[in-house]
């Protein structure tokens, strides 16, 4: 029994411990639904934590040519995501006419970018710590840097 | 140890376990409550200036568009884009359109000179007027549609619009714009206009309407208060 309880209390805490880590930075958010014959549902869960970690997994000659691609607009992704952090709650961009609304905005600390639109729902939400990782990531593997 | 007491500290250990596997459900939670007071404080606190664009269109879709962006995040973000003409929060301007014009004389000129209206332009097509008034520059143009614009020649295609109720369509743009935004614009240079300390400067101004353009099919505003949502 004893030897059950430690086990238990073993794996209960390596669970909290994992769980907090790997939820820490919150959870990317992805849904996209196409209102077509074939078209694809997907709904996608992932703690935010991952993109960091992935980011440290890929080669880096790889990371460099990323990087390069997005050397114009990296360091003002990562300013842009720094600066959004400070602000509280906002609506950035609505666009709506007739068949489609656009909106992207802040809310609690996530970017949430929605589209509705009659042939397709998607539905996008990161938190903004995910975005300041990756933009600095890029910034950071950037030739010469 | 004895039996009993085995077995009471096995069940006190799996409770401890079972308590800190559901912990994080309660400290996600208290941490969303903490993360909305916060939020809630920042916007009770922060006097933040904000730059509201809204464009309405009447034409067949509906279309609106609305942007609202911190005048402080422009500003920050403004100095990181290199791109074009656009280097360091600062606009390269043509050289070889300006070549007949001093604008930093022209700016200097206006700024010492006293209010009153410096341009009025009055015509079958346009009425154009450009002023100075109460530290600000404004400008106003109003394109009188069809009224004269077509004159004789289009007397028919007028006759058409009028039957379809276009007739009195006047397209409006009113441009105000505090004095001390356009210094602040040119202070950077003869060939550069400074976009980050013009930011700065329409921050310290007050709540505002910078453009307002009324036409056919759009309508256009452009302004600046404390809000961080339109109205």
């Amino acid at each position: 029994m004893i030897f059950l309880a430690k086990a238990a209390l073993g794996l209960g805490g390596t669970l909290v411990l994992a769980g907090a880590y790997t939820f820490h930075e919150g959870v990317i958010r992805v849904d996209v639904d196409e209102f077509r014959e074939g078209g694809s549902h997907v709904h996608f869960w992932a703690p935010a934590a991952v993109v960091p970690m992935a980011f440290r997994l890929i080669p880096k000659q790889h990371m460099q040519h990323v990087s390069e691609q997005a050397r114009q607009f990296a360091p003002v992704a990562h300013t842009f995501v720094r600066e959004l952090k400070k602000f509280p709650d906002f609506e950035l961009v609505d666009v709506r006419d007739a068949n489609e609304h656009v909106q992207i905005r802040t809310h609690d600390g996530k970017l949430q970018i929605d589209v509705v639109d009659s042939n397709e729902n998607v539905h996008l939400l990161v938190p903004l710590a995910v975005l300041d990782d990756i933009s600095s990531q890029l910034e950071a593997n950037l030739p010469g840097a | 140890m004895s039996s009993a007491r085995q077995s009471f500290i096995g069940r006190v250990a799996l409770i401890a376990a079972t308590a800190i596997v559901l912990s994080p459900i309660g400290a996600l939670a208290q941490t969303a409550n903490d993360k909305t007071s916060s939020s809630a404080a920042t916007t009770s606190t922060k006097a933040d200036r904000w730059l509201h664009v809204r464009v309405i269109s009447t034409d067949g879709k509906g279309e609106t568009v609305r942007v609202n962006v911190p005048l402080e995040l422009a500003e920050r973000v403004l100095p990181a884009v290199n791109h074009d003409r656009l280097h360091n929060g600062k606009v390269k301007i043509e050289c070889a359109h300006m070549d007949d014009v001093d604008l930093h004389a022209l700016v200097d000129a206006i700024r010492s000179s006293k209010d009153g209206e410096y341009v009025t332009v009055q015509s079958s097509d346009n009425d154009v007027r450009v002023a100075k008034q109460g530290g600000y520059l404004l400008v106003h143009v109003l394109d009188h549609g069809y009224r004269g614009k077509h004159g004789i020649k289009d007397k028919d295609e007028a006759a058409e619009k009028s039957a379809v109720g276009k007739s009195n369509e006047k397209n409006e743009v009113e441009v105000k714009v505090p004095m001390k935004v356009i210094d602040a614009l040119f202070s950077a240079g003869k060939d550069e206009l400074d976009l980050v300390a013009a930011l700065h400067a329409l921050s310290a101004a007050g709540d505002t309407e910078l453009v307002s353009v009324k036409d056919r099919d759009n309508t256009v505003r452009v302004w600046l208060d404390s809000k961080n949502v339109t109205d």
